[in-house]
């Protein structure tokens, strides 16, 4: 039995450029992070989000440094790279890109039949994942016939069948309606609660603020600023930096406590509803 | 083709096992050809009217507007059988224009009518399995054949990725027309083929996203996919074999004749 490690990533002066450009995608990119932890990426378009999760399953091979997923390199072997793909999911951004197959049913079970597993306890999962994430209303439907929020669904089940340690989502909620925002969110927390480290890519700030045990601001490739939500919001020149608001629970709250509304003492609100339920 | 994949979804006959419904396709329309007997054709033409438009609940206008598509192309093309130029007129029919006589002989009429229906027949049967079976559980059906499996990969890209091309060009396209991009011919002409380059970019960038994305999912080489089997139905079994056998008789039959 393996002992369990108290991060689950290691990222080590991670450097990547892209063929033919010049500027590196990730720059001397250092990140630790915690087995268990729900984390929060922000930071604008071509700031290294995408690039950096890409790299954490090793479909891109950094140029320098290291990444090393339960405290053991990556092995950039076929072996190797199962392993870790295995353990680390990416939910891509644009479910159109991941969705390869027209039938939910064969789309799911991709990855579960990859990893070895034999068809009935594929079928087991496949048919578990449906129930869970709410799919049976429309898992007969052609890929081509679903909603934006459905599809995304289903790419989710594509990752979780895997039952990976670590998921990453990149912009889970990029173009999607209220009602599956919501549904999103309320998987991601069900996955939490599994045990499961989640990494997501978000320019939801009252969002993060709310959600993250730990926000990462990323600025051209590398980590400007890391730490819980209140440490990173409390650096209004990093946020100034990477075009970010203060969550309005916060300015709120601060405002609040500048009218003598609020007490000084305890931790600032993370949610409009804890805001409300001690305040008002 | 768009309004076959959409009806097929909503068709009652969907989650009919796929085998029997290719069997049943397959070998109706091998007999049709191979006996080309009139009574065997529109026994299968009224079968799979039947089962397509009755059993399987598609709209009849839907499926006679399918059917008028070939009936015209046959019309055509039997058209120039039947039609002879000569100077004598023949039994069926005759127009004298001048000298010459524009006629048909009743020979070649019933021919062309045994053509005719034959044709229409055969083409039935491949409507019957495009409208009451998806294309993913005819690919299965395929996969069972032992078809090779990087034929089969790319049918199901193919036809997934086919929508997202349809889908990606349309929106380019009345993007283009919002912006008077179809003003006149010359304008028409070069927004098609600025889409045309729009898209075989996007599709690149696509390529590329699919494979990040099989790849991260431990993808090897070979798309590996479970499919769900709806089983097969002994009373269904059944009425295929008696009616495949009735149409083998006909055959036989008419073959010894």
């Amino acid at each position: 039995m393996k002992q369990e490690k108290e991060w689950v990533i290691e990222a080590e002066h991670l450097s990547y450029t892209y063929d033919g450009n010049e500027k590196p995608a990730l720059d001397d990119l250092d990140l630790k992070i915690r087995r268990g932890h729900k984390v929060a990426f922000m930071g604008g378009n071509g700031s290294g989000k995408s690039t950096f999760f890409l790299c954490l399953n090793g479909i891109r091979r950094p140029d320098k440094g290291r990444v090393l997923i339960d405290g053991t390199p990556i092995a950039y072997t076929r072996k190797g790279l199962l392993d870790v793909r295995r353990r680390v999911g990416i939910v891509f951004q644009e479910p159109d890109d991941q969705l390869f197959s027209a039938s939910v049913y064969q789309e799911i079970s991709f990855g579960i039949l990859n990893l070895g597993a034999d068809e009935e306890t594929a079928r087991k999962k496949v048919e578990q994942v449906i129930r869970e994430l709410g799919i049976c209303p429309f898992q007969d439907r052609p890929a081509h016939g679903l909603s934006g929020g459905q599809k995304k669904l289903v790419a989710i089940a594509d990752i979780l069948v895997m039952e990976p340690e670590v998921m990453i989502l990149d912009e889970p909620a990029a173009s999607l309606d209220p009602k599956h925002t919501k549904i999103v969110r309320e998987i991601v927390e069900k996955l939490t609660m599994k045990g499961i480290t989640v990494l997501m890519a978000t320019h939801d700030m009252d969002y993060a603020f709310g959600w993250a045990d730990e926000i990462v601001l990323m600025y051209e490739g590398r980590v400007l600023k890391k730490g819980t939500p209140l440490e990173v919001c409390a650096d209004r020149e990093a946020l100034e930096q990477t075009n970010l608001e203060v969550p309005a629970v916060l300015r709120l709250y601060e405002k609040m406590r500048q009218k003598g509304m609020a007490s000084q003492k305890g931790d600032p609100p993370r949610t409009m509803e804890e805001l409300e339920r001690r305040f008002l | 083709m768009i309004l076959i994949d959409k009806l097929c979804y909503q068709s009652k006959l969907r989650y009919v096992n796929a085998t029997e419904k290719f069997v049943y396709a397959v070998l109706s329309l091998v007999f049709c050809i191979v006996s080309r007997s009139a009574a065997a054709a529109v026994l299968v033409f009224l079968a799979n009217g039947i089962l397509t438009v009755g059993k399987g609940k598609i709209p009849l206008s839907h499926y006679i507007k399918l059917l008028l598509v070939p009936a015209a192309f046959l019309l055509l093309g039997t058209a120039a059988m039947l039609i002879d130029l000569s100077r004598a007129p023949m039994d069926a029919f005759a127009f004298r224009i001048g000298e010459w006589y524009l006629t048909g002989s009743t020979a070649s009429l019933t021919r062309v009518c045994r053509l005719w229906i034959t044709a229409l027949s055969a083409v039935t049967c491949l409507y019957f399995l495009s409208l009451n079976t998806t294309m993913t559980d005819i690919l299965e059906v395929l996969r069972k054949m032992r078809l090779p499996t990087l034929l089969i990969e790319l049918m199901m890209l193919i036809y997934r990725f086919i929508f997202l091309l349809l889908e990606t060009a349309s929106a380019i396209m009345t993007a283009q027309e919002s912006r008077l991009g179809n003003r006149d011919y010359r304008t028409k002409v070069r927004s098609f083929g600025a889409m045309a380059s729009a898209l075989f970019v996007q599709s690149m960038r696509r390529s590329d996203a699919l494979y990040d994305a099989l790849e991260s999912r431990c993808y090897d080489g070979t798309i590996r996919v479970l499919s769900q089997e709806r089983p097969a139905k002994k009373k269904e079994i059944v009425g295929i074999a008696l009616f495949e056998s009735l149409l083998l008789l006909i055959t036989i039959w008419s073959i010894i004749e």
